[in-house]
């Protein structure tokens, strides 16, 4: 893996609330394009991770450096970074406040300085691929948790983003609605999106993912291709997570 | 963000040119002059609501010979007297009487008339001696020379006191048997019950501690003014002008001065023959509201931005101010603003502009708090979600928190502007003549409690209601 390839590199990260020692010492790198997708019980740090790619947390201590900027230096313009970092939320969070069209448009107008003709255009173009053109004027309200999903992720990639960031995606929607959102996922994969993305959708994981990375106890146990990970794990603990998940 | 700091701006622009207005022009003096609203015979309101009595015709007769003009300022006696000692006023006529202790703030004229302590009773009471008040309530008002002397005679005598800044209210009281006595003048007990008050004054021949009323500046100042009221009252006491006005006041019959018995007999004949007091007390009630109103919300809008600020300074700030402003009783910061303040800072605040800054201060700090509260009740994944977009703290707040908290917190406006609107009668209390200082003035002039108090109350649920609809109107236009 070259330097330039490298979209994020994180380097002996700790992170702790009080006693409770969520991150221990947390290296890892990830390259351009790739699809990586982290796996574990709750509580494992997996998503403090995730959320500290865009700094949504901070680390006590450890660099990390995403899309060439270091994010740990408390110099660096964070909202600059987080412009090309797109990021998807459990809970959708679409902007209660604004019409479907208005939540996509945002962004682009107020922090790209897009006029809105273009930013409509872009919007609507976006619409179409998550499959949801007819709810353009709607307000978010109305739209079921898949639609809500799928809008939150037309949201972010409004902004053009280098990377995106799920952080369990599908885990508050209905089992229905799970395979749009993971369509959607696995086009944006397709495309060459470089994405990070924390779930427990294990069919998922092995159709998609480049990388899997277990986290259990604030620590990678074990990380690989999808074969290596679900078909041979070597890491006891992870051998007894598969267990549980696969027979669940 | 911009457009509430222009609104900051424009209100503190708008409170210092109300301050600026009372600037005083030196050249021709004109005089501020405070009196108590309800002590008939010396000073009350006639049926057609201007204030008269003995020492407002005294005063009028002298300010027309000596070439003086003056703006009277009726307030309670309290106010009135501390309105001088802080230079709020340049003087007090108010039926004052002049002991030592007055003599150390003020500066007294050549006294004008020779009062004294009376003590009255319930008509029909069985109370007939001092003694018969162990264990009794009396009634005194508040900063009177009757009030220091029932209280020097109370350990004697053992009786409990209860405290009253106005007469009407206190004679109702010692009638309605909450008290058994109260101590007065005697001059303003005697009128009171020559028109219909039903209480009995019990040394009418042998007042205690005679002494005389007197007209006072403060302490050192207008020695000019002094000098005027002085030459004035020796030659109205010469021509006998004196003797005849307190002819006029004390052998008069009542209705001279509080109307027909027709006109207060009904709530109707009540409100037609004074239509015009109710509605200049209701259009200033509605002044304060709608000032109150606007400038408590933007400056509560401005305190809830910056309790949910980052910056632990001014979030600190923020709760420090909500915290005092909500802990302190209206009035309390009413007389601190009208009476403390001026003696501080040397300028002088017109009584309107203390009770906005009294309800801007109060009513921001509650709307402060349920701003903060509004806006910390937005799901944080709404912030997390505008920052992950790479907006910084101000513009999530303003793009994404803002819209949403505002919506929620409609209904605590609402609620707060009939707050408002209610509080607007505690600052009656620093002589607004608002639309409860006006009820007072009324029931003090014909005795008519219940049926000017049942007005006022009406009138108060009216505009309530209308400011209800009003507000639920515009929530309904918010929500589409």
């Amino acid at each position: 893996m070259s330097e330039a390839q490298v979209k994020v590199h994180v380097d002996k990260v700790n992170k702790s609330y009080g006693e409770n020692h969520v991150l221990r010492d947390i290296s890892l790198d990830i390259a351009e394009n790739e699809v990586v997708v982290m796996i574990g019980p709750s509580g494992s740090g997996k998503s403090t991770f995730l959320r500290m790619l865009n700094q949504l947390e901070t680390p006590d201590n450890g660099t990390i450096i995403v899309d060439g900027y270091d994010i740990s230096d408390k110099n660096t313009d964070i909202n600059k970074v987080r412009e090309n970092i797109g990021m998807v939320f459990q809970n959708f969070n679409l902007f209660n406040n604004y019409t479907v069209l208005e939540n996509i448009m945002l962004a682009p107008v107020e922090l790209k300085k897009l006029d809105k003709v273009a930013a409509e255009k872009k919007a609507r173009e976006l619409l179409e691929t998550v499959g949801l053109s007819d709810k353009a004027d709607m307000p978010v309200s109305s739209l079921s948790g898949g639609q809500k999903q799928r809008i939150a992720i037309a949201r972010a990639l409004a902004m053009t983003p280098d990377i995106m960031l799920f952080d369990e995606p599908t885990s508050a929607l209905d089992p229905e609605m799970v395979g749009d959102v993971l369509d959607v996922m696995k086009n944006l994969a397709e495309s060459g999106m470089t994405m990070i993305i924390v779930t427990h959708e294990m069919g998922f994981a092995k159709q998609v993912a480049d990388r899997v990375v277990f986290f259990e106890s604030g620590k990678i146990q074990e990380s690989g291709t999808p074969d290596q990970v679900f078909d041979a794990p070597k890491n006891e603990r992870l051998q007894e997570f598969l267990s549980k998940v696969t027979h669940a | 963000m911009k457009k509430i700091w222009m609104f900051c701006v424009a209100f503190l622009a708008t409170v210092t040119m109300m301050m600026g207005i009372t600037k005083v022009d030196a050249a021709q003096p004109n005089y501020i002059i405070t009196t108590d609203a309800t002590y008939p015979p010396f000073d009350f309101q006639d049926k057609n609501n201007q204030y008269t009595g003995i020492d407002q015709e005294i005063l009028k007769t002298i300010a027309k010979r000596e070439g003086f003009t003056y703006t009277l300022k009726p307030m309670s006696f309290n106010a009135a007297t501390q309105s001088v000692t802080s230079g709020q006023a340049d003087a007090v006529i108010a039926g004052m009487s002049i002991t030592d202790e007055r003599k150390q703030v003020f500066d007294f004229g050549t006294p004008y008339y020779k009062s004294g302590i009376a003590w009255a009773v319930k008509k029909g009471s069985t109370i007939k001696s001092l003694k018969d008040l162990k264990g009794k309530t009396v009634a005194i008002k508040t900063g009177t020379a009757g009030a220091d002397y029932a209280l020097s005679i109370q350990k004697k005598y053992g009786f409990k006191v209860t405290y009253f800044s106005d007469s009407d209210t206190l004679y109702n009281d010692v009638i309605n048997g909450n008290s058994q006595a109260t101590f007065g003048d005697l001059p303003v007990l005697q009128y009171t019950i020559k028109n219909g008050t039903k209480l009995k004054v019990m040394n009418p021949t042998n007042p205690y501690e005679a002494g005389w009323y007197g007209f006072a500046v403060k302490k050192g100042d207008n020695a000019q003014l002094l000098a005027a009221f002085n030459k004035g009252f020796a030659a109205i006491k010469k021509d006998g002008t004196y003797q005849k006005i307190v002819n006029k006041y004390l052998g008069a019959p009542a209705s001279e001065f509080t109307g027909s018995k027709s006109d207060n007999s009904s709530v109707f004949g009540i409100l037609k023959s004074n239509e015009n007091a109710f509605m200049k007390g209701l259009w200033q009630t509605i002044l304060l509201t709608l000032f109150g109103i606007i400038f408590a919300s933007l400056w509560g809008v401005l305190l809830g931005i910056m309790g949910v600020s980052q910056n632990s300074v001014i979030r600190g700030v923020s709760t420090t101010i909500i915290y005092i402003f909500r802990g302190m009783p209206l009035m309390v910061l009413a007389f601190f603003i009208y009476i403390g303040l001026p003696g501080v800072i040397g300028t002088k605040i017109p009584a309107f502009t203390a009770g906005v800054i009294t309800l801007i201060l109060n009513e921001g700090a509650y709307t402060g708090a349920f701003v903060r509260g509004g806006f910390e009740a937005v799901d944080k994944g709404q912030m997390e979600a505008a920052r992950s977009l790479g907006f910084t703290y101000g513009k999530s707040m303003y793009k994404v928190i803002m819209p949403q908290g505002l919506k929620i917190m409609v209904p605590s406006f609402i609620n707060q502007f009939i707050i408002t609107l209610k509080d607007t009668s505690i600052l009656s209390a620093i002589g607004i003549l608002e639309l409860t200082q006006t009820g007072t003035l009324i029931v003090s002039r014909n005795s008519q409690g219940f049926r000017v108090w049942a007005i006022i109350a009406v009138i108060y649920l009216v505009v309530i209601t209308l400011l209800t609809w009003f507000s639920n109107w515009v929530e309904k236009r918010t929500r589409s």
